[in-house]
């Protein structure tokens, strides 16, 4: 099947899709009742949700799809380091103007290129 | 505080310990609190998300309602992208749901993270409901600032930030789909680049080391995994570079004193 999804088959897969995440959601609160905040399990439990974040996030900014893959790699990259820089620049509270750094040179090398 | 006998502490330290002990008077006002964060940086970032989401469906040929009802019932942007483009490219509806589920499988743990911190009480049957509300933008936001929340306003704050994150991403994604081919690329290509980099920026306030261990790692076998395999690469990413994470600080980390675990 090479065509694109159409009509109500689309409708059926967002429906699968739908049901699938709430399942997700709904697996981790029945789990969630049965563990101590405190517990090694829990400690476990964040060290991979993060790494799956990570993984995530690294996914995006290598090996995105779309628009973002027409931005050469190491463009990403200085542009992700910079904003970085910004964030830990100080302390505390420095998200807006880091976010702001990073998509306003994106947004200046889609005009300059 | 900047007194020579002072032992030197982190700034930040000193006001989550202050606030720690009452931080809102009650649930309504915890609620509020929690729309107000989110009405910063974090919705504004969802909202640009989901403009691209919106956009994408514009350019590939969705029908608006589809597009949005995507935003409305999933409110789940990874998962709405691997939807869109396996629907586009014309997978099987089985392969698409199997697939998205999988990239779901994060708010299994994420929930299993947050959940717990909530009070007692709190932990009833209307999680079912307020479990929707819980995506990467309102979890990030919780992980950090439950920490200086008491327990019983925890899920008021919650819902509050999670609500307005759901509620604002629907408009966000008709306008989206509406501006599509009237912006020009370079807007586009700003407002795609948000999703990332939010993420990305939320890691440099992460603070425990085992954490610290595991996004790094998660970086290092994430494009490894997924060339082996991509359905399942977040699983196993998160799997894999997790268990070294806490198995290094419990055999090393913890013995040592003065590392913050």
């Amino acid at each position: 099947m090479n065509t694109s999804l159409q009509g109500w088959g689309l409708w059926v897969a967002l429906a699968g899709a739908t049901i699938g995440t709430y399942i997700c959601r709904a697996v981790g609160v029945l789990l969630a009742k049965r563990i101590n905040q405190e517990s090694e399990i829990f400690r476990y439990l964040a060290a991979v949700t993060y790494a799956m974040v990570a993984a995530l996030v690294v996914r995006m900014v290598l090996m995105p799809i779309g628009l973002l893959s027409t931005v050469p790699v190491w463009i990403r990259l200085l542009i992700c380091i910079l904003s970085i820089g910004v964030m830990v620049s100080r302390p505390t509270h420095r998200l807006v103007p880091a976010l702001l750094t990073g998509t306003l040179l994106m947004l200046a090398y889609g005009i300059i290129r | 505080m900047s007194s020579a006998d002072q032992p030197y502490i982190d700034p930040s330290e000193i006001v989550l310990e202050d606030s720690a002990a009452q931080r809102f008077k009650n649930h309504r006002v915890a609620f509020w609190a929690g729309m107000r964060d989110a009405a910063g940086a974090p919705a504004m970032v969802l909202f640009a998300g989901m403009v691209g989401f919106g956009a994408m469906g514009k350019t590939n040929g969705m029908d608006a309602w589809f597009t949005t009802a995507t935003s409305f019932f999933m409110f789940a942007l990874p998962g709405q992208v691997v939807l869109l483009e396996m629907a586009i490219t014309g997978s099987s509806i089985v392969a698409i749901i199997l697939a998205v589920t999988l990239t779901s499988s994060r708010f299994i743990t994420m929930t299993m993270t947050l959940f717990p911190q909530f009070h007692e009480k709190d932990r009833n049957h209307g999680l079912y409901a307020s479990v929707h509300l819980l995506a990467m933008t309102p979890w990030a936001i919780s992980m950090r600032e439950f920490r200086t929340i008491e327990a019983k306003h925890r899920s008021s704050y919650f819902i509050g930030l999670g609500l307005l994150c759901w509620i604002i991403s629907i408009p966000g994604t008709i306008l989206g789909y509406l501006l599509a081919g009237i912006v020009p690329p370079y807007i586009t290509l700003g407002l795609v680049f948000i999703n990332p980099l939010f993420f990305l920026l939320t890691f440099a306030e992460v603070k425990p080391w085992i954490n610290r261990i595991a996004i790094g790692l998660g970086f290092v076998l994430g494009p490894f995994f997924f060339i082996l395999d991509r359905d399942t690469s977040l699983l196993t990413t998160g799997l894999v570079a997790g268990t070294i994470a806490y198995l290094f600080d419990r055999k090393v980390l913890r013995k040592r004193a003065g590392v913050m675990s």
